[in-house]
This record gives C-alpha cells, sequence and structure tokens, in this order.
C-alpha cells in the first residue's frame, strides 16, 4: 500500500504542496486532480523520491521509498520523458535495465506491448520520427514494461486520439485488476470519473476534497434534474433553491441547491405536457471540480 | 548500485561512439594526421618536389666571386646543421636579359648578378619573379656578404696563415653560473617552441572533446526530460559518477585513435618513403631526445613521464567533474556552452603559455601559474623539461589538483542533485550556492 501522510513541500517561501495525505491500496485508481501549478507534479516527483518533502512521510509497503524498491514503479511524466535520438528498441533496452531488467526479459515484453498497441513496425524507428501519439505510445510502454506494482500517471492521454484513449484505459483497468495501484492526474475530469474510486483534488497545494468519488458526490449538495417534456420554465425559475435552467438538445438541465427543492420542481414539471423524464443525477465530477476550484480562487 | 553503474557507462559510451559525428570527426581527424605525416608525398604526387633544389643562376662580372659564394653557401649550411643545400648554384655567362628568360621559364629560378665595385669592392642584384621565402632570402644575403669579405681579405694581402685564422670558427666557452641549467636548455628552449605546441595539441583537444561530450549528453536527457524516468531509478551520485568516466574512457578511446592514426601515417610513409623517414624525421626526433637526455633530464624521466601522465588524468578527471555540475545547472547547450566558455578560455590561455613557455625565463608568475588547476597539466611539463620547475613543483601540481578534484565531488555532488531536475535559468548562480550550502 503507498501511504503519503501530511506531506508538505516548499520551494524557497513558495509552498507546493501543503499537508497532503492520501492511501492508495493493491487494485485501487487513484485521482490527483488540481488544474496547472496545483503541486500534482510535486507530489508525483516525491512519491518517486525525486525530490525530499519538507515535512510528513510517503511508504511504499510500510517502508520509505528509494532506490531498492524503483524497480517496483512504473513511471510515465506529464512531459515526454523519451531520448528521441534512440530507437523505440534502444530506449526500452535503456529504460528496462534501469529497472533491473535483463534484455531477454525487455525484449519479449516489448513484443508483447508493440503487438498490443499495433505499432510493432516502429520498433527499430528512432522516436523523434514518430508522432505525438505513437511517442505517447512507447512512454506509455516503458512505464509499464516491468509490471510495476504502483504506476504513476501523470496526464497520460495526452496527444491521443478517442480510439487509443479507450486502449490505453483497458490497459490501465487490467493492470489494476491485476493487483497494482494506480495514480492518476488528468484535467480530463470524464476519464478520471471512468477509472477513479478514490481521489484528491489539489488547489494551490492544498486538499480542497479527497475520498472516495461516491462519496464526494453524495456529499456534495447540488444536484441536477434532467427533464424531457413541455414545462413552464418561468414558474421553475422562480422556485426557491433553483440555481439555473440550462437547456439541451431535448431536455432541460435544471441545478438545485439539495434534495429539498427536487420536490418543488416535481410539483411544477408534473403540470406540465408529454413529460417522459423526470430524473435527478449526481454532479458531474467536473462540475464538483470547477465548483470547489473556483470557491477555492475566490477565497 | 555497481551494476547499474556499469550499465550507465557502457550505454553512455555506445551512444557517443555510435554517434554520427564522432564517426565524422575521426575520419576527418585520420585523414588529417595522415596527410600531415605525408604531406610531402603528397605534395608529390600532385607534382610538386619537396626535395627540389632551388636553382640559382651566378652571373659573376667579378670572374673570381663564383667559387667563393659557392663555398659561402656551403659553410652556411654546416653551420645550420642541414644535411642538404637547398640551393643548386649554376653560373651562368650569358647576359642579365637573357638570365630573366631563365625565370620565365621556371618561375622558381633565381638570378645573381655580381658586379666588381671599386669603392666597395663588390656589390650584387638578386632577381626574381616573386617575393622570396624569408629564409632562403637571408641566407642568400649572408653568403654574398661573406662573399665580399673574402673577397677583400684576399685583395688585403694577408698571408694564408692568417686567412684561416679568420675563416677557423670563435671558440667560444660558454659558462652559466645557474648549477641547474645547462647550455643546452638553449636549444631545448627553440625545440619546447617548435614541438611541444604539436605534442599537447592533442591534450588540448581532448579536454574540449570531454567537457562537449558531458555537457551534450547530460543537457540531451534533461532537455527530453529523460532525466526523470533515469533520476527516479538511478541516484543522482551514480549517475553522475557514470557520466564522469563515460567520459574519461571516451578520452582515452579517442587519444588510442588519435595514436593509431599517427602510427597509420608513420606506416604508410615507410612504404611509400623508408628513406626519408629514417633520414629526415628520424632525425629531428633524434635531435631532440638527444637534447632532452643531454639536458640532464633523462635520469629524472622515470619520475616525469608517470606524474605528468597523472597530472594529465587527474585534469581530465577535473574537467569532467566541473562539465558535469555545469551541465546540470543548464536546462540546454546553449546555456551549457555559456557557462562552460571561461573554463575552456583558461584552458587555451594554459595552451599559449605552454607554447611560449620560454619566454618567461625564471618569472615566478609563470610558475605560480604551473600550479593553477586545468593550466598545471599543459604548462608544468613543459616548464619542466625546460628546466623551470622541479619535480616537487609538478607534485605540489598534483596535490592541488587532487584537492579540487576532492572539492568537485564533495560540493559538485551536491549541485548535481539540485541541478539535474532544475528547469529553470532564472538565479542559477544563487541556486548553485544554496546548493552548496545545502547538508
Amino acid at each position: 500500500m503507498l501511504k503519503v501522510e501530511h506531506v508538505t513541500k516548499y520551494y524557497d517561501d513558495f509552498l507546493a504542496v501543503d499537508d497532503l495525505s492520501f492511501e492508495v491500496k493493491p487494485g485501487e485508481i487513484f485521482g490527483l486532480l488540481g488544474v496547472n501549478g496545483a503541486g500534482k507534479t510535486t507530489t508525483f516527483r516525491m512519491i518517486m523520491g525525486l525530490i525530499d518533502a519538507n515535512s510528513g512521510s510517503i511508504t511504499l509497503d510500510g517502508k520509505k521509498i528509494g532506490y531498492d524498491v524503483t524497480d517496483k514503479i512504473g513511471f510515465l511524466t506529464e512531459e515526454r520523458s523519451l531520448l528521441t535520438k534512440m530507437t523505440v528498441k534502444e530506449q526500452c533496452l535503456f529504460y528496462g535495465n534501469l529497472k533491473g531488467m535483463d534484455n531477454e526479459t525487455i525484449l519479449a515484453r516489448l513484443d508483447e506491448l508493440l503487438k498490443r498497441f499495433e505499432i510493432t513496425e516502429y520498433k527499430d524507428k528512432k522516436i523523434k520520427e514518430l508522432s505525438k501519439g505513437n511517442q505517447q505510445k512507447i512512454q506509455f510502454i516503458t512505464a509499464i514494461l516491468n509490471n510495476p506494482k504502483l504506476l504513476i500517471l501523470d496526464e497520460p492521454f495526452s496527444g491521443l486520439d478517442p480510439f487509443n484513449v479507450e486502449l490505453f484505459k483497458k490497459i490501465i483497468i487490467e493492470m489494476s485488476e491485476k493487483g497494482s495501484m494506480i495514480i492518476f492526474s488528468s484535467h480530463r475530469m470524464e476519464h478520471v470519473e471512468l477509472f477513479c474510486k478514490k481521489l484528491v483534488i489539489l488547489v494551490k497545494g492544498k486538499t480542497v476534497i479527497s475520498g472516495y468519488l461516491s462519496d464526494i458526490k453524495e456529499k456534495y449538495r447540488k444536484k441536477n434534474i434532467l427533464i424531457k417534456g413541455d414545462v413552464d420554465i418561468d414558474k421553475i425559475k422562480q422556485i426557491d433553491g433553483v440555481i439555473s435552467i440550462e437547456k439541451r438538445a431535448t431536455e432541460l438541465e435544471v441545478k438545485i441547491k439539495d434534495m429539498s427543492v427536487a420536490d418543488d420542481v416535481f410539483k411544477v414539471v408534473s403540470k406540465g405536457k408529454n413529460i417522459s423524464k423526470f430524473e435527478i443525477v449526481e454532479p458531474s465530477l467536473n462540475e464538483i471540480f470547477i465548483s470547489k476550484v473556483g470557491e477555492t480562487y475566490e477565497k | 548500485m555497481k551494476s547499474k553503474l556499469n550499465y550507465l557507462i557502457g550505454i553512455s559510451l555506445k551512444r557517443k561512439i555510435k554517434s554520427k559525428w564522432f564517426v565524422i570527426v575521426n575520419i576527418i581527424l585520420a585523414i588529417a594526421i595522415v596527410g600531415i605525416i605525408n604531406i610531402d608525398s603528397i605534395i608529390n604526387f600532385f607534382g610538386g618536389d619537396f626535395s627540389q633544389k632551388q636553382s640559382i643562376y651566378v652571373i659573376d662580372n667579378t670572374n673570381e666571386a663564383y667559387d667563393i659564394l659557392n663555398t659561402q653557401l656551403g659553410s652556411i649550411d654546416t653551420l645550420l646543421e642541414s644535411d642538404e643545400s637547398s640551393f643548386e648554384l649554376k653560373k651562368y655567362d650569358s647576359s642579365e636579359e637573357d638570365a630573366k628568360k631563365l625565370i620565365e621559364e621556371n618561375k622558381k629560378n633565381i638570378v645573381v648578378v655580381l658586379y666588381s665595385d671599386e669603392e666597395n669592392i663588390m656589390s650584387a642584384k638578386i632577381i626574381s619573379q616573386n617575393t622570396m621565402d624569408m629564409i632562403n632570402y637571408q641566407t642568400l644575403v649572408t653568403a654574398i656578404n661573406n662573399t665580399k669579405i673574402s673577397l677583400a681579405i684576399q685583395k688585403s694581402n694577408i698571408p694564408l696563415e692568417e686567412i684561416n685564422k679568420i675563416y677557423s670558427n670563435t671558440d667560444i666557452k660558454r659558462e652559466i653560473l645557474n648549477e641547474d641549467a645547462s647550455s643546452d636548455d638553449e636549444n631545448m628552449q627553440m625545440i619546447m617552441t617548435t614541438v611541444f605546441p604539436i605534442i599537447i595539441l592533442p591534450f588540448f583537444m581532448l579536454s574540449i572533446f570531454l567537457v562537449q561530450m558531458i555537457g551534450a549528453e547530460v543537457n540531451d536527457e534533461k532537455t527530453t526530460r529523460g532525466m526523470e524516468i533515469i533520476i527516479s531509478n538511478v541516484s543522482p551520485k551514480t549517475h553522475f559518477f557514470a557520466k564522469v568516466f563515460a567520459g574519461n574512457f571516451f578520452v582515452l578511446i579517442q587519444g588510442l585513435l588519435l595514436i593509431l592514426f599517427a602510427a597509420l601515417g608513420f606506416f604508410i610513409r615507410y612504404i611509400t618513403g623508408g628513406n626519408s623517414i629514417v633520414n629526415g624525421l628520424g632525425a629531428e626526433v633524434g635531435n631532440i631526445v638527444n637534447s632532452i637526455l643531454s639536458s640532464g633530464i633523462g635520469d629524472k624521466l622515470i619520475y616525469i613521464i608517470p606524474l605528468t601522465l597523472l597530472l594529465m588524468i587527474m585534469t581530465f578527471v577535473g574537467y569532467s567533474l566541473l562539465a558535469g555540475v555545469l551541465a546540470s545547472m543548464t536546462t540546454n547547450t546553449e546555456d551549457f556552452q555559456h557557462v562552460q566558455t571561461p573554463i575552456m578560455i583558461i584552458s587555451l590561455v594554459g595552451y599559449y603559455l605552454a607554447t611560449m613557455s620560454g619566454v618567461f625565463k625564471g618569472a615566478i608568475f609563470i610558475k605560480i601559474l604551473s600550479y593553477v588547476p586545468f593550466i598545471s597539466a599543459i604548462l608544468s611539463p613543459s616548464l619542466l623539461v625546460l628546466g623551470e620547475i622541479g619535480i616537487v613543483d609538478i607534485i605540489i601540481s598534483l596535490v592541488i589538483m587532487f584537492i579540487t578534484n576532492v572539492l568537485f565531488v564533495k560540493y559538485g555532488l551536491k549541485i548535481y542533485k539540485a541541478g539535474i531536475l532544475n528547469y529553470s535559468s532564472k538565479g542559477l548562480w544563487k541556486k548553485m550556492l544554496k546548493a552548496m550550502k545545502s547538508k
């Protein structure tokens, strides 16, 4: 289990991460979210042991992360961390050897992954000759080459088309099912929502939301009501607790401050005609993220 | 740590040796070195002739100076210890206008016209198509002047016995009050000025290769962000030493290649012109070796060679440590070029000081400069051979270089650890100082 406990990191006087705590158990996919400069990369670097925290502790299976355990970790950085003059094969051999793997195992695993990503023809091509998307695939391959126990993915879908996003998702889920701990960061909340059971949202180094996604959504009082049919929009707007009404292609989305408002909305909707849908739904993570990040920035 | 260190050294060397530029640079070096060693054969091949003597057609209007001039030119060659004269004197019994036609036929021909002169005994005119080589011109002028003196002596009715005394070499006794110095040092100075720059040039060149290699590699890993993955798997310490070792092994390989190219050049020379290597270059090398041995330094060579080599190796290590530290703080190759410029200038100063070492005879400041790290490896050996410094001074240089390297390792590692994941060139020196102060 990865345990991050009360970790704080300063760069001179700048507070990059403030009292951050979370746990990731085997088989869990954990989301670390935040806008640029929130402290995500600093947190990843601290987990990888690249930089030291000013206070707090980070342990993997109860031990401090050092160079004796990095062979069990896979790391995909936000920016391309590939030596572009190398060929795909050379690059994988290089990073694989640094993970303590032997050449035979690396090449066997590489063949398997290249086949999986349908890019076997690039094995002897130089990385600089590959497209951005294919470079990202190679970077992902180098991160999972050693079947890591802990996999850190910083913006893994950057530069990928929807088809390859699906492929990445599939592999990430497979790895989680096999027991890998996965920490994941993305600006795309729909990706996080699909994967992560647990998450932390950072704003300027501070934790603004932390916990299981279901609990977070449960605690978030605001709800959305989806309505299909002819209703009196003005009357709904006048209801106390209705935040906003948004017209979509075939339906209305009414945002309410909490569940108590839903009854009043239902009363108005029931007087309408051709009503085929009245559904109370949880807000999306994106909505919660924008709401929380906005609140924190305003403070 | 050891196996990852070995792996990083191997991969670093492999990346460098397999690169296109390494192959191209070595092809150029091989061609240049083999070419320089066989330059006379190349010129001959393209129609030139190194051994061709310059023909001098002499119109002797005095009817008595030609033989004397011929003898005088021979004497000058003997004085210069030249095996063969570069002139071929031919008496020409025709007019000056006809002689000029000889120059038109062969632009290298020279015509010397000697005139009787009642007031000044003899006058002369030298006619050539273009300006002459300075040494050849001076030799010819000296021979003509000596010819005039000979004629004057003959006309003064001085007895033969006296004439022989006049022409005999002056017995010059040389006394040098400094017991450590010898008259051979005077010859050594000339040799050092001409030969030493060629000997130390490879050292200077290799030190530039070393700094550039380490800087380029570290910056390549940083700019591609591959460093994040590397440093997450091996410690900055391992990475740092891998670069230092790989850099020095690279220098060793490049140095051996330079020796190989030179050996190939001499082998080709041996095949294409075996005699000239023995008579020409062999004699030159023999002269240098004799001068070195006769200066009394021969007995000390058993200490001097290993100490000088050790100083050079330690200087290479110093260069690699410094290059690694500087590269870790910079974010791209351009920034690295800026920060490494002062080091290259210091090294260049050392190179020029070494080539001119004979000029600064006895100067204290040059002795002090010979202790300065990076300069010492180039300057100390030349001063030692010239007898300006002793083995003790070389040992002092070694100790200073060793201390410098220890400090580079101690503080450089701290800077390297802080700088290797630094991607901002803002406040570079402040960050370095802060890293040095850290525990």
